[in-house]
């Protein structure tokens, strides 16, 4: 019986045409995918060293087609495969012919389910089946490897099959007892809200492993299993199903099976005939009274109106009722308590690690979140209520009334717009409780109203309208749901991998707009309300064809819905949708002026061959020596109110070199920036032999060479006004408070190899020699030039700066003059000691804080809103000055300034005794002065700017591979060491914690390849988060005074040198020199080789003595490998010394959390070493390198509990990393 | 004003021929349309109702052309189709105001009123509060008539009005009918024979999209008296009967197989006269097409 039932249903399946479609459409689209990264496409590839055949990708794709949008695609396939298995046959009353049949429950029941399980799997392994279809014209080609089958299935078996089976038997369940899709579909929607927060706790460490599990399709536990996994690994290795990836399936699996029983158990034939109900209701039967029939002369004459007042009164009806109606559902109700609990908890984790202060441009972030489960909303509610009078069966009484079918729609679109508001307060009310709840009460409602009702109701006046014209067209809700995430996403991700990247066609797309700032408001919303209008006006046109086939009446029919609705089109809606198509049209131009007649729009490929064309017409003047700027004097205003500016300026020159000059090579802008020039010129008699307007070079041949030592004055003078908007980003040079900008925008001497193209695969389609992404550490030519300039050495600086007449402009420099003139402010920077050729022009209302440090006055700019931090930083400042001025060398300057600008960017950045520094990056951080353990952003990157007053101010290295070691990881040990003093050393641990994480995740994504610390190539992973670690690393083993030591002498050797410059090679020297020679090894396993351990604990116990001490045994292990650029390890002997460690509780917030009992290091002479030690306390932890200094492949496994196992750890060259809780090899 | 149907012609994609060259006019009062199940009777009215284009021919209702102009003859119809449900979880106040909405009666006041007054008229006032959808088959039915009822029609159409209703209620639905009828034109469309014979001045009998017969009931009645023969058979036989006999139908009375044939002449064999009714008109129609 079961077997025939099974058949039977399978049969049915397949021939359903809606089963090849969803399977052909998940084919095209991992085929688009496939063929974008083989190349079919013709589109930007970047250089890569992983493959795209291995089990990693595949898996990586099938995970990444399972989450947020995609995973609601797939949930939707599903619901209307598997879901109505059984429910449809109470849709189709077909119920009482099968139970009346002598079938069995269990045939029937599973029979069912797993003939639609397996047309799911079927749909499903579309995917697979696209994937490895688009894969093939990669063969031959490096980006693929020989094709493995395993490599395939197994990913569909660890991913796929469960999570079908999860999804279908749920869906299965759920419909088949309350009867309705829609309790599918809300499920569908509760499995995204997990995954949102499982995604969103992940990126707290101690939270990962819990988030792995409880992420229903196995994605996060993917990514955490494989988040370490080197190129060479990604490459090679299989899906290992252990740790959290088993322990995730197993649960899930086990859940599923909960669930199929439960549902058969309680699955009775005579239970079908009743709906499980969520709420139950009192069915009252009310007396029937027969009161005798009036007389129909009783019923009073009503006046019926039809003019055009009177429709819109009944549309203003009609939406209340359908707002009423929607409202009420159960689905929305929950879907609130969703929202709620989201925006909630995305709070609660993004807090966790470097919170910020409920300020309403912040707390809105989270409170954005609600538009996520709004659009899935909308999609879902399209479709129910255009199909709701026909599944209610009203269809034949509203249609028979002379309520026209403009109405009808549009009170609809009105109902939809009004729950999306009512959702709109309810996620408001949830960011105003978070802010309360936090004892804050500076609630801005206006950004509220601007940023959530109003961007959010106009963005989703064209989702809701796209949604309902896409059901009026569809002739069921579940192909309309499927078709609504066409538009809605699938279009705009085969878009991506086809690089048609013009907004004109890409549906609701956003115009440019600025993030709003405190400083800046929102800027200039102009471009984006144009596009929304666009966008509108197509939908609305959209919305009145749709009309054409709008299903009133009793046809169903395209065709026939055709014929018979077209009549009722009324010259209003036609006019209307003239109108609309208009106004498409009419925003549509204003758009493509903007952005492609006063603006320039450049496809990738345009852009790329720009820059082939750049190579190959000025590359031969890479060697064209050039006079050094040694002086520039700018004059700029500053218009924020138009956001234009004037400069005029001067360079001097001087000719460095040991011969004659005779060719000057000017960069400025090209003719599509909108940059005029009004003067480039030299001071002695040249001829400009190219004006390149396409690449905005400019070369002027000298009459007279250019003798060594002699000097030329370049004077420009410029004006930037930008017209109208662009297809991408508006510009933020100069906005109307917040400007921030630096010397980019001035001319520069020289070719410059920064606008080459950068990826090996696109400089060989173009025929180029593949290039170094920085020049060898040996390449003496490359010494001459800093790595930040190429024109420069140190220069004199002198500015004047305008603005408008309520705001501060600032440059490096010191002020020494100010006045007002013509209702503008000028203010006149001069610098009185030699600085980089960089430097930055801020202007804003600013408040100012001035403190002082011995002779260095301090000051910070600030919004007036933002005095939260300002303490902070000055302290910041100030423990920075005494710890570099003891320990390196002495200031430069007599003044060092922080100065804040908008959140267009987050960073923070430092030039001579300026730091320019982003609101959201110090200014509205939450500093926790009670927990010592939390990081405290402000004083961190504090620390670090101010470093980089020594450390890139006074050192700058050579351009070349290893120097922005000198920089960035000094001025992370810098801030470290700031920040040690003030916060102590336990807390540091956590800090470096996430520094090797970020390092240990950002190697794997090396497209290049990575490099040893000393051969740094700019890599941030490498010289920010690796470098933090070593440096500290470096300092526990060679002591703080005699590595500051060091520092200082090189400091010496080397500050404001000039060409050619110092390297990574001579600063490790002074390291090395300074390092006792028992570990020279570290200089060479830190420095020299990218170097990994694996330190954790085999084994460990402890006895209470009689005497009340405790007797500890603790044998530990250490492992050591060499990692080349791909991640290949390579195991090496082990003869390091390492710090183990026995603790006592940890006393958590406090400065000094870890109570160690024995610490010490240990000289690891053999692989695995045990140790004895008497404590006076009870142990609670012990392990080696406890405080994770050293770079570590599993950071976990260096401490374990007392009375816990230790995992057994994975010691091959292979790395395969466990988490806490699973069983082992 | 009267309801002129010409040469309406139906043939759905399937190639059922749902109305072929349906021809009527109909006066105020009530109307009777008589049919089998799938004889066409539905399409008919709701092409009348203007839900569905026929392929060909004209509907007029006094000068309102249906089929061009459907949003004129929607401000003058009620309707009462044959299969209906309402939304959920709204009561019914709620629900005939809603109609009234629609049928564009846009002063609050007066909806209030009208909606008072027909739920009285229909005997559901003192249910008003409770959820159409959980109304028993009566009341639902009386429910229909009242949003039907909205802004005095002038053509009222009603689909199979009383199937599934016990005799009291198909009783008061009837007499309601015909109070209604006094006033405008009222389709109504029914297999059962009795609606009509109670009700209807005028009928058609219709099949297969055909219009077998239009008259009015009682000189249907007598087109067929002396025609219908009845004779007690035994059911194994009753096929070779049929071959001979104009067979129009058979019944089971007191246990045994009463067969009416319908026979210009004495047929004998047994057969004896038979009184006649408004189903002989209807079967003898639906079998032979024998009356025209």
């Amino acid at each position: 019986m079961f077997g025939a039932i099974f058949r039977f249903e399978l049969k049915l399946g397949f021939k359903r045409p809606m089963i090849y479609v969803f399977f052909t459409l998940f084919l095209l689209l991992s085929l688009a995918i496939g063929f974008q990264q083989t190349g079919v496409f013709n589109t930007f590839e970047g250089d890569r060293n992983i493959i795209f055949n291995s089990a990693y990708s595949v898996s990586n794709l099938l995970v990444g087609l399972s989450s947020n949008v995609f995973g609601l695609l797939n949930s939707i396939v599903l619901v209307s495969i598997m879901a109505t298995a059984i429910q449809k046959d109470y849709e189709y009353n077909t119920h009482a012919l099968f139970f009346t049949k002598p079938i069995s429950k269990s045939s029937y029941f599973f029979g069912r389910f797993l003939a639609a399980f397996v047309l799911g799997l079927f749909v499903m392994s579309g995917y697979i089946v696209g994937y490895f279809l688009g894969l093939l014209p990669g063969i031959g080609h490096s980006m693929v490897g020989p094709f493995e089958l395993m490599s395939f299935l197994q990913p569909f078996l660890i991913f796929t099959v469960p999570n079908v089976f999860l999804l279908g038997i749920i869906f299965f369940s759920l419909t088949t007892f309350t009867r309705k899709t829609l309790t599918a579909y809300l499920f569908c929607i509760i499995m995204l809200v997990l995954r949102s927060i499982a995604e969103v706790m992940s990126a707290d460490l101690d939270k990962k492993t819990l988030s792995a599990i409880i992420e229903p399709f196995g994605s996060i536990a993917f990514n955490v299993l494989t988040e370490y996994w080197t190129p060479a690994e990604q490459n090679s290795n299989m899906i290992p199903l252990k740790g959290v990836l088993l322990n995730n399936r197993l649960l899930w699996l086990a859940i599923a099976i909960v669930v199929t029983a439960v549902s058969y158990y309680r699955f009775s034939f005579a239970q079908f005939l009743t709906p499980f109900r969520l709420f139950k209701r009192k069915n009252e039967e009310a007396p029937v009274v027969t009161n005798k029939f009036q007389t129909l002369a009783d019923i009073p004459k009503v006046t019926k109106k039809y003019s055009g007042a009177s429709a819109w009164s009944q549309l203003w009806y009609l939406s209340k009722f359908e707002f009423r109606k929607i409202a009420q559902s159960t689905f929305f109700i929950i879907i609130c308590i969703l929202t709620i609990g989201l925006i909630w908890l995305i709070n609660h984790f993004s807090a966790a690690e470097s919170p910020m202060l409920p300020l309403t441009q912040n707390v809105i972030d989270y409170v954005g979140a609600y538009s996520l489960l709004t659009v899935i909303f909308v999609v879902f509610f399209s479709g129910t209520i255009i199909f709701r009078e026909k599944e209610t069966k009203t269809d034949e009484l509203v249609h028979a009334t002379p309520v026209s079918n403009v109405v009808l729609f549009f009170s609809k679109y009105v109902g939809l717009m009004g729950v999306v508001l009512l959702m709109q307060l309810v996620a408001i009310l949830t960011g105003i409780s978070i802010q309360m709840s936090q004892s804050f009460f500076q609630i801005d409602l206006m950004q509220y109203f601007v940023s959530i009702i109003c961007f959010g109701l106009v963005s989703f006046s064209i989702t809701i309208g796209i949604c309902l014209a896409i059901q009026v067209f569809s002739p069921n809700k579940y192909l309309g749901f499927f078709f609504s995430l066409i538009p809605l996403m699938l279009l705009s991700i085969l878009f991506i991998q086809l690089e048609w990247t013009n907004k004109l066609y890409n549906f609701d797309s956003d115009g440019p707009r600025l993030p709003y700032s405190a400083l800046n408001g929102y800027g200039p919303l102009g471009p984006w309300f144009v596009y929304k209008a666009y966008w509108l006006s197509f939908v609305l046109v959209i919305i009145f064809i749709a009309l054409y086939f709008y299903a009133r009446g009793k046809e169903s029919k395209i065709k026939s819905r055709f014929r018979f609705s077209k009549k009722e089109v009324r010259k209003g809606s036609k006019w209307a949708m003239l109108f609309c198509a208009l106004s498409f049209v009419g925003f549509g131009s204003y758009i493509f002026y903007n952005t492609n007649i006063l603006n320039t729009y450049k496809s990738v490929k345009e852009r790329t061959q720009e820059y082939v064309n750049y190579e190959k017409l000025y590359k031969k003047y890479e060697h064209l020596l050039q006079p050094r700027i040694v002086e520039a004097n700018v004059d700029v205003d500053i218009y924020p109110d138009k956001g234009s500016l004037h400069v005029k300026g001067f360079y001097w020159a001087k000719n460095k070199h040991a011969q004659a000059l005779d060719t000057v090579y000017i960069n400025i802008f090209d003719e599509t920036s909108h940059f005029t020039y009004k003067e480039v010129a030299l001071d002695k008699p040249a001829t400009l032999i190219t004006d390149d307007k396409i690449f905005g070079i400019r070369l002027f041949k000298l009459q007279q060479p250019l003798l060594p030592g002699d000097s030329v004055k370049i004077s420009f003078e410029f004006d930037y006004a930008p017209k109208g908007f662009d297809n991408d980003e508006l510009s933020t040079l100069v906005v109307s408070n917040g400007s921030f900008f630096n010397n980019q925008i001035m001319p520069s001497l020289g070719y410059s190899d920064a606008a080459e193209l950068s990826s090996n695969k696109e400089r060989k389609k173009h025929n180029l020699p593949s290039k170094l992404r920085m020049a060898r550490i040996n390449d003496s030519a490359a010494h001459q030039n800093t790595y930040i300039s190429n024109d420069a050495d140190w220069i004199r600086f002198e500015t004047q700066i305008s603005t408008s007449a309520d705001q501060t402009a600032i440059a490096p420099g010191y002020l020494v003059k100010k006045w007002t003139e013509n209702g503008r402010n000028y203010f006149k920077y001069k610098m009185d000691s030699p600085m980089l050729n960089f430097y930055a022009y801020q202007s804003a209302r600013y408040e100012i804080r001035k403190d002082r440090w011995k002779e260095v006055n301090i000051e910070i700019y600030y919004d007036k809103a933002h005095a939260f931090n300002v303490d902070n930083m000055i302290l910041a400042i100030k423990n920075s000055l005494d710890y570099y001025t003891k320990n390196f060398s002495p200031y430069q300057h007599k003044q060092i300034r922080i100065i804040e600008f908008p959140r267009f960017a987050s960073f923070a950045q430092s030039f001579a005794n300026t730091i320019p520094f982003s609101e959201n990056i110090g200014f509205t951080n939450q500093v926790d002065t009670g927990d010592w353990s939390k990081i405290d952003l402000p004083y961190y990157v504090t620390a670090h700017e101010v470093a980089h007053q020594w450390w890139a101010h006074q050192v700058i290295g050579a351009n070349v591979q290893g120097s922005t070691l000198m920089s960035e990881t000094m001025a992370q040990y810098s801030a470290l060491m700031v920040m040690e003093h003030r916060y102590g050393k336990d807390n540091m641990k956590k800090f470096l914690k996430h520094e090797m994480d970020r390092y240990l995740r950002s190697r794997t994504v090396d497209g290049k390849g990575e490099k040893p610390l000393m051969l740094v190539e700019n890599q941030q992973y490498i010289h920010y988060e690796k470098g933090s670690v070593i440096m500290y690393a470096l300092k526990d083993y060679i002591g703080e005074d005699s590595l500051n030591a060091a520092l200082r002498k090189y400091i010496a050797k080397v500050a404001f040198q000039e060409a050619p410059y110092t390297d990574a090679l001579e600063f490790v020297n002074y390291l090395r020199a300074a390092t006792p020679d028992s570990l020279k090894y570290i200089i060479s396993d830190m420095f020299e080789h990218i170097t990994i351990y694996e330190n954790y604990v085999k084994s460990l116990k402890t006895e209470k003595l009689a005497n009340g001490k405790y007797k500890v045994s603790l044998t530990v292990g250490c492992t050591k490998f060499r990692s080349d650029s791909m991640g290949n390890n390579k195991k090496v002997a082990v003869n390091d010394y390492i710090d183990i460690g026995v603790f006592g509780a940890v006393k958590p917030k406090a400065k000094e959390q870890f109570n160690p009992l024995v610490f010490y290091k240990v000289k690891m002479d053999a692989p695995e070493k045990t140790f004895e030690f008497i404590v006076n306390e009870k142990p609670i932890f012990a392990g080696i390198d406890p405080y994770n200094k050293l770079i570590d492949r599993t950071p976990d496994n260096n401490i374990c509990d007392f009375g816990v196992v230790p995992k057994v750890p994975n010691l091959s060259e292979k790395e395969v990393r466990l988490s806490i809780g699973s069983g082992g090899d | 004003m009267n309801l002129i149907i010409e040469n309406l012609n139906k043939v759905y994609p399937n190639g059922v021929k749902a109305l072929n060259n349906v021809n009527l006019t109909i006066e105020k009062g009530l109307f009777g349309l008589l049919g089998p199940n799938g004889a066409g009777k539905s399409t008919l009215m709701r092409t009348i109702a203007a839900l569905q284009d026929p392929d060909t021919g004209s509907i007029k209702l006094g000068d309102i052309d249906v089929i061009h102009n459907k949003t004129a003859l929607r401000e003058q119809l009620g309707y009462l189709p044959q299969d209906f449900g309402f939304y959920p979880k709204v009561s019914a106040w709620d629900l005939l105001n809603h109609f009234a909405v629609l049928k564009g009666i846009s002063n609050k006041g007066e909806r209030k009123e009208l909606v008072s007054a027909l739920l009285q008229q229909t005997n559901l006032y003192e249910a008003r509060k409770r959820n159409v959808s959980e109304y028993s088959g009566g009341m639902r039915q009386r429910f229909g008539i009242a949003q039907a009822l909205i802004g005095n029609p002038s053509l009222v159409i009603v689909d199979e009005p009383t199937a599934g209703l016990d005799p009291m209620e198909r009783n008061r639905f009837q007499n309601l009918l015909s109070e209604i009828a006094e006033q405008t034109i009222v389709i109504l469309s029914t297999h059962i024979v009795d609606d009509v014979k109670n009700l209807c001045r005028k009928m058609v009998i219709m099949n297969q999209g055909t219009i077998l017969y239009e008259g009015n009931p009682s000189d249907a009645v007598q087109k067929v008296e002396g025609k219908i023969w009845i004779k007690p058979i035994e059911s194994n036989t009753f096929s070779s009967y049929k071959e001979k006999y104009n067979a129009i139908s058979s019944s089971m009375v007191h246990g045994s197989l009463m067969l009416r044939i319908y026979s210009e002449t004495d047929p004998g064999n047994g057969f004896e006269l038979a009184p006649v009714g408004l189903e002989d008109v209807y079967f003898s129609a639906i079998v032979n097409n024998a009356i025209n």
